[in-house]
Parts: C-alpha cells; structure tokens; sequence
C-alpha cells in the first residue's frame, strides 16, 4: 500500500535525494570498496537473516508447526512419537533427532543449493518448481501495474507541479491522495462489487485466473491477448493503488527542482521551455523517485496477496494463502524466502540505475583541482 | 546610439503585506563597449534590476513601467515587449548574463559540453562541430583545458572553473551586452583576482559592453568606465569611476565609500551607515535616505529628489543637498578609496 | 519543528483561558486548509461511532432467518447480513476492536521506532551501524507476507496479540525518519549544552530533542495507525485470525465468503465495512496532512 500525503512525499522525496546505497556508504564510511560490493553484501545479510527468521518460525516457536505435524501424525495414524517424528523428519526434509544447530546449519546447506524443501501436499514436488510456476505471473501483474503507474504517474506530477493551484493541479493531487490512501484491496473489492457485479460492466467471472482454460501456452498473440485479458484487473488495481504516490511525489520533486538555481540559468541562456522540462527539471526531479520506486517494489508483493485472492489470479499469493489454509510449511517458507529475494533484486536494480542516472554518485574524483 | 536604454524601469514583488516596490523608476544608457557598475547594500535593488533587464524575474515580480530599448545597430526594439519566442532568442545571444552562484548554475546530471551544445541548439547552431569548435576557443579565452572540461559533469569542477566556464558560455553566441551579478563574490581571493582579470582581456579582446552588479566597490572601480548608486530600489547617483570615487556627491555614496576600509588607513577611518534602508512597501514621503543621511534638512521630507545634475553633465545625483556635501568633502584632503586604486 | 503552541498569535483570544485559546487557534490553523479540517472530523467521527455509539445504541444480535439479505428499509437502513441482523449496527459495533489494535500497534511500533531510533543516533559508532542494518533488513522483507506467515503460525487470540504482531512489522521506515530528524537535532545548540552538562542519554532523547520532535512523532503515530487498520484488514478478510467478535474487516471475511458479492441487496453489507474502512483511512491520512501543514510552516504555500 502506498498511503502518502503530499507533504509526506515531499518529506520523503528529500530524504530520498539519495540512493539508499549511497546512505550505506555513508553511513559505514571508508570501511567498503565499491559500492556493488557493498549491495551484494547487504543482499545476503537480508536473505540469511530472513532464511534464519522462518527457521526460528516455523522450528523453534512454542507449538511449532513440526510438533503440531508430529500430533496430527500421532492421531491421524495412531503411532508412536518416534515413528511420527521419523514421518515428520521426511516431510520437512530435516533430521529431528540432530541437535538444533545441525539443523539449522542442514537448512542453510539446502538453501545455498537452491533446495527449498518439498511441499506437503504434493509430495514429489520441490517447493521451488511450485514457487516458480507461479512467481511470474505474480511479477507480470504487479511489474505492469507498477510500471505503468509511474509512467503515468511522473506525466500527471509533472504537470501538475508546471500548473501549480490550478484547477488541474487540485484534481490531481487530492484525487491521487484519495486513492493512495485507500488500501488496494478495497479498490479492488469496490471494482468487483461495484463494476462486477451491480453494473456488470465487467465479466469477471471469466476473467478469473490467470488465463483461460484450454488456450495452448506459447508466444501466440492470441495467448498474450488472453493473459492480459485476465491480468487486467490485478494491473489496474497496482496502477490505481500506487498512481498517487508517484503524483504527489512527482509533483513535490518537480516544485523542488523548479527552484534550482540552474533552472533560472537555462532560461537566461534561452532555452526551449521542453529541453528545460525533459532534462533540466525532469530529469533532475526523477533522480528521488527511482528509490522510492524501489520501496513500492517491496510494499506491493505483499498487497498482490489479497488481491490475486480477490481475482483468483493464479499467483504466488493466491498460493501463499493456500499453502496458509492447508498448513504446507515449506511452501509457506519458501515463498518468504523468494519474495524477499525479488524485493532483493528490485532494490539492487534500482540502485544501479539510480547510480547511472546520477552522476554525482560513484563517479570518484574527477577533474578538480585549481 | 547606446546599446541599451533604460527609462523609468519599475519593477514590484507582491507580498503578503502588500507590494514591495524593489525597482523604482530607474534610468540609463549603456554606451557600446562600456562598462558600468551597479552598487548599493543588499535590498538596493540591484538584482532584481538586472534580472528584471532579461526580464526572468520571479512569477511574484511585475514589471510595472518603463522601457528597456535595445540598439546594436542592426535591429532596435523594446525588451519588455518582445513575445515570449523572440524574448527567448533575445537572451543570451544578445544579452548574456553570468550569475552569482556559479556553484549550481549547471545542470548536475549532464556534462559540461552537452550544456554547451544545449545553448548552441537552443540559438539555430544546428551544426555540432561549429559549436565544439567555438566552445574550444572560448574555453581557451578563459584559460580552461576543453578536454578535461567538457567531458566532466559539473560537481566535478572546482569553483573557479565553474566561474570561468559560465563566462565562457555566456560569449557563445557573441552577445552584445554581458551583465555580471556578482560574479566573484562566492569565490576566495585568489580566484577573485583572476576572474577580474579574465574580464578585463576579455573585454579588450571582444569588445562587448557589461553590466556588472556588486557590493564591492574596489572591484567595482576596477573594472567600470561609470558607475551608478542604487538605494532603495531608485539610482541615486550617476557618475565616471573616477567622479564616483573622489567627487561622490550623494551622501549615500559618501557613506559607502567612508565604510570601505584603507589599506593604509588608521583603524579609526572606517565608518558605516548608521540605520538601516527603508521599509520597501510602505515607504515614508521624501527621500527615502532621509533617516541615515548626516546631510538632511526639513525640505528633504517633501519630496524624493530626482536626478540632478551635479559639478558636470556627466554627474548626476539625486539630493538637493548636493553642494553641502561637496563643501563638506572638499575640506577632505583625498576620497577614501583613492590610495587604494594607486 | 516547532510545536504548535510556538506559532500561536493570541491577539484575538486574550479573554479565553489560555488553554482553550490554544485549541482554538490551533482549530483556526487547521481550517486553513481544508483537508486537515475535514479529515479531523472524519477521525473524531469515526471514534464517536467506534466507541461512544455502542454505548447508546442496543446491540442487535439475534439471527433472523426471515430476513436474511433484507432491502434497504427504515429499520434496517443498510439492510441486513448472511443471518438477518441489521449491517448499521454491526458497523457501530465493528469499529472499537479494529481502531483499538490499531491504537495499540501504532503505539507499540512508534515506541519501539523512537527508542530505537534515537539511541542509534545519539550513540552513533557501531550501535547505529547495526540497528541500521536491522532496520534494512526488515524494511526489505514483504510485510504483509510475513504477516501473514506469523499470523497463521501463532493465531493471535487477543487482539493486544494481534497489534503486538502488527507492531513488530511498521517500525523500520519510522525508526529511519526519527534517527535523521534526531542525527540533524545533536547538531543543535540546546543539546551541545545538555552534553556539557553531562545530563544523562535518556534525560538528553527525552527531555530535550523528544519535545521538539513532538509533531513528527503524532504525524507518523496517525500514519503507523493507517497501516495496522490495513494490516488488519488484510489478515481479517483472508480468515487468518481465528477472532471472533464483530469489525469491519470480520464483516468483510463473512460478506465475501458468504456470498454477499452476489446478491444484489446484500450491496451494502459488502459495501458498508468498505466504506467504513476506507473513509477512515481517508481521515486519518487527511488529518495527518492537515497537521503536516500546521506543524512546519514551510511546507505551507
């Protein structure tokens, strides 16, 4: 979700002013070489700290998911505590009789091979080929959403900041709060209820899932046609919950770099109003924003969950709750792990374009010197 | 013909409290290859006039008299009335203006060179290499090295450079008239000496006419054939460099010159102006000097004095009490600043 | 930053009692811009309805086979639910428990943000460098899945568990802004004197940069509430928390599983808690603004 008043994105857009990779540099000073190190670094301390979160979850809690299995196992089956344990052992691809730190290392072994574990329920199933069966549709609905909300977005911001009070500029602004500020699964609730089924402007029940029964897989246009048919309304709902963010933000940073003194430069050197607003003001208003951009890649993995439930898009949400519902722990495990790597990645991309579009960072020395 | 004609330029802020008249009624003519010096405190008005002449004041400024008349010779029109496509090919190519903050008058995310080109494009230079070759030179006029220049972005350059460089863009298109608004003030001394002198060849070699705004007098004297004094948004005193700086007949002149430090000088020379300028939007009948001036008499509240001319035709100062302070600075054995200038 | 009181211009109100002055010229701020004024009334509305409402209005339980999905009528003005009761009443009764928890989580996460936030800045070195890393990590972790994850896995039966939960998942971003705004504040005068005084690190965060930072806080507390009212729903409505009792979001998890979606008349049992929900968070976040505005005179226009 991306609640943000406008004078919050203004707070933020300055705080943001720089990449969050260069606020580790700073903050941990000359100790690092060159920032990518530093970033790859960061992504494995994130991701052993998140394996080690959901081991402690789902092994170490009081009423751990394994001594419930071993329960259910016990009743279910009338065995011993030994033999159940034995089945719980197999299930969860650990060895219960080791000591805790065995384990807990075995764990980490797999996961550096890329071995998630099996799921529960389909036992022959790895819980990665699960996860990445249904991760792609998931980033396809949200990374257009969220692409397309920040192209529109940044459009919108601009113009408004250009337009400052007028009636354009008050629309837009206080219509991207209002909608930023109400969660993404309400809209998507308000489309389906309101759209759906009251109107019934929308077939949605064939728009369930993520693309229709019977039509062949492939890089037909007639296949795209069909999944962007049914990730139509999962898009819109990612492009309305996040277009206010990217307005208000826009429009603050452009307010902002229409302020700088070489902007006044650009037209006391005479020129065009569209070279000072694509590369003077725009590109400088940017800059903030791609961070941002960066952050709403992480918050909106967890909004997809109830919306893909809402759409019955086939997603990794939608398997999330499932794998809630039937208590297949692996998966549940597996699909922390891997959203978190996608957040991972996001940021690091984010950070290298950031980097590229800023010169002013990362780029030593230069030619200084009087 | 002078190459820019001023006449009863007024130019006013709106604010909450009211409209703040910053530039009032201001008049004067810049002769082909002259240079005149703009002083006067902060608040005189000096940088709203001289971004008012290119007419980039801010949104909340309104110019709300005058005329701005240009004459290179070819082609003669008013500034103020020029549509926003002919005010735009106006700027920079005849009338460039290099600003105070060099520091951050470049774009950050693009090098130096694609700025330059920029500003080529922007004026019909459609041919890169004829703008590359120009810049070359120019860069080489201000004693730059193009190659390590122009491939740098600018948070790469120090601030002397940056300077250098914003001068050497603002000959780019060969401008008949170049205004400076401070343009040493933010750099150390060092570097201060050696913009001015950059200025002055340049001058020499090109031949444009200059507008040079600033607080400091001595580099002020250095570089002008005339002068004006501005306070509180109006000229009070029009005169040569050298009428300016030993015959200074306005006692706001005076003060500035008595506030200016001797080298030589005893400790006990230096005098500043007692008070401080006038509320700019609500401002008290008759001149508006009269609270700081040692000079004032009772006739002085009647009415703000206009221009008059004083000892030559060339002087001219706003005060009816001009021949006091001629009296009274004759007794002066030499003007504060002359040993300076030796 | 200063607090309100700073910018209070008593000329007009020099014969009210200086406490009520400051309310209503603090109220005289706030009408500047209309959004703040109008999310201030949301929000007070809303805990009227929350938590004075019950109090008057009878709470009607009993199931009604016979008017199961009842028309819009006058006794029932927004129809009734899957078992016949009435959806107003549920409304009134549904806000306490969700603003409650949400109270309590934005107070738990906005505690454990200055706290933490604070000591990492004022102690700097290598105390903030980990707390700094902490906060990364979890700031990079999808909240929500993870919530989801603990919520299934602990099935918080109270809801001081629940917002307990849902605190442990909103403090990174706040921790951050509090150790800037903090790290900008060492630099200042009155702490320099504090320092020199040798006055204690608790006395230092509390009683000198905490007052100054006032504004900020209550901004970001109404903001962290935003977010556990979402958290909430989100969980609620996809039947993680095994709570009974009725809330909006528990509405929503009936109405949707119940079919609601597809009869007409139930619209507004579906739509009544999405209203409710939504134009609180409405409140809330416009409020928030309306206070951005009053509190830092720069970002007024």
């Amino acid at each position: 979700m991306a609640t943000i008043t406008p004078a919050q994105g203004e707070l933020q857009v300055r705080t943001l002013q720089r990449s969050p990779l260069s606020q580790v540099r700073g903050h941990l000073g000359g100790l690092w070489g060159r920032p990518i190190t530093q970033a790859i670094a960061k992504a494995f301390l994130t991701i052993f700290v998140t394996s080690t979160i959901t081991f402690v979850l789902i092994r170490l809690m009081p009423g751990s998911p394994v001594e419930i299995k071993i329960d259910e196992l016990m009743q279910q089956s009338q065995i011993s505590y030994a033999e159940a344990a034995a089945q719980a052992s197999g299930l969860f691809d650990i060895n219960l009789n080791a000591p805790i730190q065995d384990q807990y290392l075995e764990y980490l072994g797999n996961l550096v091979h890329g071995n998630l574990g099996n799921s529960f329920l389909s036992r022959g199933t790895t819980v990665m080929s699960i996860i990445l069966s249904v991760l792609p549709w998931t980033l396809f609905a949200v990374g257009t959403g969220l692409l397309l909300s920040f192209v529109v977005g940044i459009a919108l911001g601009l113009v408004a900041a250009y337009r400052r009070n007028s009636l354009l500029d008050h629309t837009v602004s206080t219509g991207g709060s209002i909608i930023s500020s109400i969660p993404g699964y309400l809209i998507a609730l308000l489309i389906v209820l309101i759209f759906g089924i009251q109107l019934r402007w929308i077939p949605i029940t064939q728009m369930r899932g993520a693309f229709s029964p019977g039509i062949t897989p492939g890089f037909s246009p007639a296949f795209i046609g069909d999944i962007l048919f049914h990730a139509s309304l999962p898009i819109t709902v990612f492009f309305l919950t996040h277009i206010g963010l990217w307005i208000l933000s826009m429009r603050s940073a452009t307010l902002a770099a229409l302020e700088e003194d070489h902007v006044t430069v650009a037209r006391a050197r005479g020129l065009t109003d569209f070279r000072i607003t694509t590369a003077y003001v725009g590109r400088n208003a940017v800059l903030p924003l791609v961070s941002q951009f960066a952050i709403a890649a992480g918050a909106v993995v967890g909004g997809a969950v109830i919306i893909e439930q809402i759409f019955v898009y086939q997603g990794v949400g939608l398997r999330l709750v499932a794998s809630v519902n039937q208590r297949d722990y692996p998966l549940m495990q597996g699909i922390i792990l891997m959203t978190t790597v996608c957040v991972i990645i996001a940021n690091l991309v984010a950070d290298l374009l950031y980097s590229k579009l800023d010169p002013r960072i990362g780029r030593a020395g230069g030619a200084t010197g009087k | 013909m002078p190459v820019l004609s001023v006449r009863d330029l007024s130019i006013e802020y709106r604010t909450r409290r009211g409209p703040v008249q910053a530039v009032r009624d201001v008049t004067f003519d810049l002769e082909q290859g002259e240079t005149i010096a703009i002083i006067g405190e902060s608040g005189s008005g000096k940088t709203t006039l001289a971004v008012g002449l290119i007419r980039l004041s801010p949104r909340s400024a309104r110019i709300t008299k005058g005329e701005i008349r240009y004459d290179d010779g070819k082609r003669a029109f008013d500034v103020l009335s020029l549509d926003s496509e002919r005010l735009r090919r106006f700027r920079w190519a005849d009338c460039a203006m290099v600003f105070q903050a060099a520091l951050s008058a470049f774009n950050p995310v693009i090098t130096i060179w694609e700025q330059f080109l920029d500003t080529g494009r922007a004026h019909g230079m459609g041919d890169k290499h004829k703008v590359h070759d120009r810049t070359r030179e120019l860069l080489d006029l201000v004693h730059l090295d193009p190659k390590r220049v122009l491939s740098a972005y600018p948070h790469e350059l120090s601030g002397g450079m940056r300077q250098r460089v914003l001068i050497a863009m603002a000959l780019l298109l060969d401008p008949r008239i170049v205004i400076l608004d401070e343009p040493t003030t933010a750099l150390d001394i060092l570097t201060q000496r050696a913009i001015i002198d950059l200025l002055r060849e340049l001058r020499g070699r090109l031949g444009f006419s200059t507008i040079f705004i600033s607080h400091d007098l001595s580099i002020a004297a250095e570089l002008a054939d005339r002068m004006l004094t501005m306070y509180a948004g109006r000229v009070v005193e029009r005169a040569s460099v050298d009428d300016l700086f030993y015959r200074p007949r306005h006692p706001y002149s005076v003060g500035l010159m008595r506030a200016v430090p001797r080298v030589s000088g005893a400790l006990g020379s230096v005098v500043s102006i007692p008070g401080s300028p006038p509320d700019l939007i609500r401002l008290p009948p008759g001149c508006s000097y009269y609270p700081r001036c040692p000079f004032h008499v009772e006739r002085c509240l009647e009415e703000d004095p206009p221009l008059m001319q004083v000892d030559t035709p060339d002087h001219e100062a706003a005060c009816i009490r001009w021949e006091a302070v001629a009296a009274a600075l004759g007794s002066d054995a030499e003007a504060p600043v002359a040993e300076k200038l030796a | 930053m200063t607090a309100a009181t700073g910018l209070v211009d008593r000329r007009d109100v020099s014969r009210i009692p200086a406490r009520l002055a400051g309310v209503v010229e603090f109220l005289r701020m706030m009408s500047r811009k209309p959004v703040g004024l109008i999310g201030l009334i949301g929000v007070l509305f809303f805990l009227f309805l929350a938590y004075v409402a019950p109090l008057i209005v009878p709470l009607q339980d009993q199931v009604d086979v016979t008017a199961i999905y009842a028309k819009p009528s006058w006794t029932h003005p927004l129809g009734t639910d899957f078992q016949g009761r009435d959806v107003v009443n549920q409304i009134v009764f549904g806000g306490g428990d969700i603003i409650t928890t949400a109270i309590l989580a934005a107070l738990f996460s906005t505690l454990i943000a200055i706290t933490f936030g604070s000591i990492a800045a004022t102690v700097g070195g290598r105390l903030d460098q980990i707390i700094l890393a902490i906060t990364d990590v979890a700031l990079t972790i999808p909240q929500l899945i993870l919530l989801i994850v603990i919520a299934a896995i602990f099935r918080p039966s109270s809801f001081f568990a629940l917002a307990v939960i849902l605190a442990l998942l909103q403090w990174p971003a706040l921790l951050r802004q509090i150790r800037a705004q903090v790290l900008s504040l060492k630099e200042r005068d009155f702490v320099e004197a504090a320092r020199s005084l040798d006055l204690g690190l608790l006395h230092i965060i509390f009683r000198e940069m905490l007052p100054n930072m006032r504004s900020y806080i209550v901004i970001h507390f109404i903001i962290a509430m935003t977010l556990a009212i979402y958290a909430q729903a989100a969980i609620m409505f996809l039947g993680l928390v095994p709570l009974s009792g009725k809330n909006w979001a528990i509405m929503l998890y009936f109405a949707y599983n119940q079919g609601a979606l597809f009869f007409k008349d139930s619209f507004f049992y579906l739509m009544g808690p999405i209203m409710a929900i939504a134009l609180f968070q409405l409140s809330l976040v416009w409020l928030a603004s309306g206070l951005e505005d009053v509190f830092n005179p720069r970002l007024r226009n």
